[in-house]
């Protein structure tokens, strides 16, 4: 035995699922590598046998053979062991400078096509972006039957391989953006990319912005929509999502999904998402600075019934808020963190505390239980996971800010969220950018 | 690619952000009956010196004020861009510490004067940093959220008019000998100059700033005569702020606050702080032309530093008002001098321009 499969056992041989098979191709011996989990070993046989009995029946030697059944490689131990390692089988032929590739039948460790997990979908199609890349982009290319869609991939990581693709409209995309983001990618191939943050890094954006640089959607609907709209998608491998670039404030309100409906209730859709930002941003704010500093703003019967809604309450306004939002985040956290079967317990105690018991043992007013419900669900409103984390963390700049300085701070908070989103920059590409050519407008 | 929507909302917040504040006071402490003649001719003086200067702005085409004049000359250059600067700083100087204490006085009377004008420096000075396409977007985000806001209040404010007092109407030029006519001209003089800043990174259309410049009109005129109208000339004019007392005479019932001045000020005081950061850039700008090796962030922080410290040594709202005083000598000389120098400087080249041709 040559030295290559030396090679190659001392690094895979401790693992139980490398396998190492003698077999003959025609007459020739040869040996199969892989991975019993990565493919199916016995279905893979019978596919590679059925291939060489037609090729034999049609009067074939055994070297044509060898060299039809797949790519013939020079032996290289770093390209065998990547091969080997994204689940392909390896012919390889004894006292030969060369081993052959071959397609296997794959284990199928991918799950199917499934409806969406993280956003909903009113009326529209209903199929999700799964783990698998190249399943991803079918499913954008069955979507999108036209000449103009291209698929540039790249594999990055240094240690850990990874695939990343890059989808654009020809005729759609910026011409200076993709190769702006071709560029980074290529410079950075050795970075290790396992999740968002990595990608960050991949593109060279600040990693300390609180809005993120990708629009993310698992949506295959709305990422094709966001592709006739100038952007590019990018994909990562195993993550399920479509990170789009580059992100705009306008996809915080706008779906594609909206279009399934008429155009005025589109329209009143959306309007609702804005008022939901708003009232996110400005209601707990708006509490604190009525209740601990500019109660004079306020009608004097409305003054007095909030004053009486805080009778008892023993401590100020900021106290009482940011304690209640904690718990508040707590109880979204905790949520998330449950299996599916106790999740439920979890709103049942969480409505007691804030519903009912905290109330009437005096420790918040009634009225900031009302505050926080309609800021909560306001902020379920905004389109995209992502945004609505980040729309939660304005919240608590502008609630600091009303604390110290009451209306004044509130709308300084304004000021200063307002001024962060203009100051975003993607490629050149303002975050407030509204792509006018169409019908949608207002910024 | 032409911004001249941005230019136009940027214009009309900064000036609405003046306006509303001193400027109806000055006008009617200048005069006891018709006083639109005073505004007309500060309106009229306001048209005539924009249009010199984007005249003139037009015949350097993609060139700032402070490339035309370093371009002419270093003692051209130090001569206009000086005055500009120390025009500039007072203004910060005088804004922060004027609106600090119309804050005070309005609403804030328990929090202390430093902490309001902490805030507002800093956020001015945020704003600034992020750079100039930053601050002209801030701005449209400011008009979206609060533009109707000041829109709303401002037609609510008819709610008490009492047309009579329009007369009497005759009028003669008695103002133009007080001095708290010639204070009034901050309005017009405050917020023009951006113009000739921005041209590398804006571009606009002349006509269109001078619809913003119309639509700024009625408002000139009814932030004046609002009070008057409520109140008769003689009450307004012992009034601090008279249009801040009209809107807090406003009552709307199916509205659940009381003080609608609340929001209307804060509304303006954030567009106040959009202007302050215009302010700061553009001193900022002329700052770094003399010294290039600062970074501009460090600058605008030293800046707004530098103002923070010295608004302690006003002491009250007298000292305010004659820094004011004090600042109107530059402040003729920025309305006048900036833009017919330009005008000029530019038929200058024009005309060389031409002769080499021939």
């Amino acid at each position: 035995m040559d030295s290559f499969i030396q090679e190659i056992r001392g690094l895979f041989g401790k693992n139980e699922d490398f396998f190492l098979l003698q077999d003959y191709v025609s007459d020739a011996p040869v040996v199969l590598l892989g991975f019993k989990t990565l493919l199916d070993l016995t279905k893979t046989k019978s596919v590679l046998y059925k291939n060489i009995e037609s090729m034999l029946s049609a009067g074939k030697s055994s070297e044509e053979i060898l060299f039809n059944i797949g790519e013939v490689k020079e032996k290289d131990i770093k390209m065998a062991t990547s091969t080997l390692l994204e689940g392909k089988l390896i012919i390889l032929i004894e006292n030969s400078k060369k081993y052959i590739v071959f397609e296997p039948v794959p284990k199928s460790l991918n799950r199917s096509v499934q409806s969406p997990e993280n956003e909903n979908v009113l009326q529209g199609a209903l199929n999700s972006f799964t783990e698998d890349i190249d399943t991803n982009i079918g499913i954008m290319r069955k979507q999108l039957i036209t000449t103009d869609l291209f698929v540039q991939s790249f594999t990055t990581g240094k240690n850990q391989k990874r695939k990343i693709s890059l989808l654009y409209l020809e005729s759609q995309a910026d011409k200076d953006l993709v190769r702006k983001i071709v560029n980074r990618i290529e410079t950075n191939l050795d970075m290790d990319i396992n999740n968002m943050q990595g990608l960050t890094t991949l593109m060279g954006f600040s990693s300390w912005e609180a809005i993120s640089k990708f629009h993310t959607t698992e949506l295959p609907f709305q990422a094709v929509h966001l592709l006739n709209k100038e952007r590019v998608v990018l994909f990562v491998d195993q993550l399920p999502f479509a990170f789009i670039l580059p992100n705009f404030f306008w996809d915080l309100f706008a779906m594609e999904n909206d279009r399934n409906f008429p155009k005025p209730i589109m329209i009143a859709i959306r309007a609702v998402r804005v008022i939901g930002i708003l009232i996110t941003l400005i209601s707990p704010g708006l509490y604190v600075a009525l209740v601990a500093v500019n109660p004079e703003v306020l009608q004097i019967e409305l003054a007095l019934s909030i004053a009486r809604s805080r009778e008892g309450v023993p401590y100020p306004a900021l106290v009482e808020i940011i304690l209640m939002l904690l718990i508040l985040e707590l109880i979204l956290e905790a949520s998330v963190r449950l299996p599916k079967s106790i999740g439920p317990t979890i709103t049942m105690v969480g409505g007691i505390i804030l519903g009912q018991a905290a109330v009437e043992a005096k420790l918040v007013s009634n009225l900031l239980i009302i505050i926080l419900a309609a800021t909560t669900i306001a902020n379920s409103t905004v389109v995209s996971f992502q945004n609505s984390v980040s729309i939660r963390v304005f919240k608590y700049v502008v609630v600091l800010l009303s604390a110290i300085f009451g209306i004044l701070g509130l709308v300084a908070g304004l000021v200063l969220v307002c001024a962060y989103f203009a100051s975003l920059n993607t490629f050149g590409f303002s975050y407030l950018y509204v792509n006018l050519k169409k019908d949608e407008m207002n910024g | 690619m032409d911004k001249s929507l941005n230019v136009m909302v940027i214009y009309i917040l900064s000036h609405l952000g003046l306006i509303f504040f001193m400027y109806p006071g000055n006008i009617i402490d200048s005069t006891e009956q018709g006083h639109w003649l005073p505004i007309l001719i500060g309106v009229i003086v306001h048209f005539v010196f924009i249009t010199i200067y984007m005249k003139g702005l037009e015949l350097f085409p993609k060139k700032d004020v402070i490339s035309i004049y370093s371009s002419i000359g270093k003692g051209t250059a130090v001569f206009f861009l000086i005055p500009v600067l120390l025009y500039f700083i007072m203004i910060i100087l005088i804004t922060v510490r004027a609106y600090a204490e119309i804050i005070t006085i309005v609403f804030l009377s328990n929090t202390p004067l430093w902490a309001i004008i902490l805030l507002i420096l800093f956020i001015s000075t945020y704003i600034a940093a992020n750079g100039i396409e930053p601050i002209f977007r801030t701005g449209f985000l400011l008009a979206i959220l609060f533009l109707p806001l000041i829109v709303m209040i401002f037609f609510t404010s008819f709610q008490n008019v009492d047309w009579h007092y329009f007369v009497p109407f005759d009028t003669d030029f008695k103002f133009m000998s007080s001095p708290s006519y010639y204070e009034s001209f901050f309005a017009f003089s405050g917020g023009f100059l951006f113009l000739g800043f921005i041209q590398p990174y804006f571009s606009y259309k002349r006509k269109k700033v001078l619809i913003a410049a119309a639509i700024l009109i009625p408002i000139f005129l009814f932030s004046v005569y609002i009070p008057i109208l409520t109140f008769g000339q003689a009450t307004a004019a012992t009034t601090f702020l008279p249009y801040v007392v009209v809107v807090d005479t406003i009552n709307i019932n199916w509205l659940m606050f009381d003080r609608v001045t609340m929001f209307f000020l804060l509304s303006l005081i954030s567009f106040i702080m959009l202007y302050l950061a215009l302010v700061i850039w553009k001193t900022v700008r002329i700052i770094n032309h003399y010294i290039p090796s600062i970074h501009s962030s460090y600058c605008m922080i030293l800046l707004s530093l530098a103002i923070f410290i010295t608004c302690h040594f006003i002491s009250d709202w007298k000292e305010v008002e004659k820094l004011f005083l004090w600042n109107t000598l530059l402040r003729f000389y920025v309305l006048f001098a900036i833009p017919l120098s330009i005008y000029y400087f530019g038929r200058r080249a024009k005309r060389k321009e031409n002769n080499a041709n021939t």
